[in-house]
This record gives structure tokens, sequence and C-alpha cells, in this order.
């Protein structure tokens, strides 16, 4: 508790305008002000600083209302082509997926085939039917990786 | 006492409903809405990024720019906050990368002293009938401001201009409420201080 009066009227002053003060606090700063005109001074010049700063009047152009609202027409509709990109690549993903997996046995006879036919180790045409099941998928991961980042550093 | 708190309780649980249908129209990204947001909060947002940023030029490529992020992070508001906090959030997050790409020290970019910064001083001065060039009131604040620190001025507008509560100013400013009460006491101090001083 501070001893000085003067010194506590300030800081309630500014205290009740910036967090809020107890009801018992703003009766005493209240009675301390009807006879302390020091204190009321710097109580007014407070609130001749806060009446003059909500007393502002920034204008904003038109212009900028307007521009605004064509930028972000146009970057919801990139969003949305951006969006409608993303579902096809997503479906033809899925539809390749689907015929891979449907055709594994089949594919994987071939390659079984063409090794023998070849003299290839076994590892190597196993190898080769990996990568002829796995790359297309891990091509779309990546590149809808890429386009996440791309969009994480824009946005 | 009950009338009241049923009156509050129905305030809350409208603005809760009306925040609700902000964030599936933010994740719908609808294009009306953003219109009507751009359009409501325009004034404040400009003048949160104008004191900011100290400059016209930069608040409005600022407040270009917050309005096509609030387009790609719409799906980051949730409606546990007002709208407005989170949209001054997405605004100062712009600020502060834009700063950062440039120099590390953040905010304080913004700060000028007072012979050197004819920029927030003339925030109004391109329209003619601008209130800040017909009163002289108006003029001596935006000297006296463009004196304070970006971080001060920042929290003085939000809590003074937006009325926004020490909860909100955290929120938006990312700062922990002691730094918060901090800046507003020694801001509205040198405010009233430097006001005076100039009258």
């Amino acid at each position: 508790m501070n001893a000085d009066p003067h010194e506590r009227a300030k800081r309630l002053n500014t205290q009740s305008r910036v967090e809020g003060i107890a009801p018992s606090e703003q009766q005493w700063l209240d009675v301390h002000l009807e006879g302390c005109a020091r204190c009321t001074e710097f109580a007014q010049s407070t609130e001749r600083a806060l009446r003059s700063l909500r007393s502002v009047s920034v204008t904003v152009s038109p212009g900028l209302v307007r521009a605004t609202r064509h930028r972000v027409e146009a970057r919801v509709q990139e969003l949305g082509e951006h969006r409608s990109q993303m579902v096809l690549l997503w479906v033809s993903c899925a539809f390749s997926w689907v015929l891979g997996i449907a055709s594994a046995p089949w594919v994987w006879r071939v390659f079984a085939w063409v090794g023998h036919r070849a003299g290839l180790p076994a590892l190597i045409w196993q190898l080769g039917f990996a990568l002829w099941w796995a790359v297309p998928a891990a091509a779309a991961i990546t590149v809808a990786l890429v386009r996440k980042a791309n969009e994480a550093t824009d946005g | 006492m009950g009338r009241m708190s049923a009156a509050t309780l129905l305030f809350t649980t409208s603005m809760q409903h009306e925040n609700q249908a902000l964030v599936r129209a933010l994740r719908r990204r609808d294009p009306d809405l953003l219109s009507r947001l751009i359009e409501q909060y325009q004034y404040r947002l400009f003048r949160y990024l104008l004191y900011l940023t100290g400059n016209r030029e930069t608040a409005e490529d600022f407040f270009q720019e917050t309005w096509v992020r609030v387009i790609d992070r719409g799906r980051q508001y949730n409606g546990k906050w007002k709208f407005e906090a989170w949209l001054f959030t997405v605004a100062r997050n712009l600020v502060i990368d834009f700063l950062r790409k440039k120099r590390p020290e953040g905010l304080s970019d913004f700060t000028r002293d007072e012979a050197a910064n004819p920029e927030l001083s003339a925030i109004d001065s391109v329209t003619p009938h601008d209130l800040f060039a017909e009163q002289e009131a108006s003029q001596r604040l935006i000297t006296v401001l463009a004196c304070l620190p970006a971080a001060t001025r920042e929290v003085l507008v939000l809590r003074f201009q937006e009325d926004m509560t020490l909860e909100e100013i955290m929120q938006v400013t990312g700062a922990p409420l002691s730094t918060v009460k901090s800046r507003l006491y020694r801001g509205l101090e040198e405010l009233r201080e430097r006001l005076e001083g100039a009258s």
C-alpha cells in the first residue's frame, strides 16, 4: 500500500483506465479528488489525453477497399481452381492405385517372365516391379507436398 | 439479477452463434461474407495498421495482404475469440513477418524519433477535409504518437480505441499480461505527459 495519498491517487487513476479498480478504491479516489486540485488536474489531463486519442479520425480511401475486394475475389477464385486441380489429382491417384492393386498379380507375372527371359537375378526384377508400382504414387505425393509447402510459404 | 444473467447468457449465446456462422462461412470462403467483412472492419483494421506502421502507404499494402491472408487462413479461426481480435492478430503477424525479413528487430523498426518521422504526423494530410488537418489537437496527438514505440502505440490503440480487454490484447500481441499492462501504463503516462508538454 502506498503511503503517499497523491501517489496512490495517480496510480489508481491510471489503473482505473487500464484495468479497472475495485469500487472501494474508486470511492477513495473520488473522495481524494474532491479535495485535491493537483490530483484532479492529473486525472483531467489523463482524461484529455484519452479523449484526444479516441477522437482521432482516419479515412480509408474507397479505392483501397475496392482494390482489396478485387484481390479477395481473385484469390477466392484462384483457390477454388487450385482445389479443383487437387481434387482431380487425388481422383487420378486413387484410380491409378486401384488399377495398380488390381493388376499387380498380372504385372508381377510379366516382370517375372521378362526377368527370367533376360536372365536377371530375382532381386532385380522384383525391385523393378516395386519401382513400377511405387514411383507414380511417390510422384503424386511429392507434387501434393510441394504444393502444400508453397501454399504455406505464400500464405 | 436473474434477469441480468439471462440477458448476459442470451447475448453470449447469440455471439457464439454469430461466431460459429462466421467460422462456417470463412471455411467456405464465402465471397459475400468476405466483402461484408471488408466493409465492416475497413476503418478499424486500417487505423490499427496505420498506428502500427506509422505510414499510410505501408498500411494500405498490409490492409490488402491481411484480407488475402484471411482467405488463406480462414480455417484457423475457431470462433473462440472475437473476429476482430483474430483479424488484428493476422495483420500483426504479417507486419512482423515482413519486418523480420527486413530486419530482426521486429516492431521497433517502426519507431522513429519525432524529427525523422513525418509520415505518421501526416496520416491523413492527403485528403483536404480530414480531421487531422482541421483539428490542432489531433495534429498534436499524431506528433506525440509518432514518438512512442510502435509496441506502445499498438496497445494504446487496442485498449482505448478498440476497447479491447487485456486478454484480447494479449491474444493479438502475443505478449504476456504483465507486458501488456506495463506498456499500457507507460504508454498512457507518456502520452499524457507529452500532450501536456505540447500544449
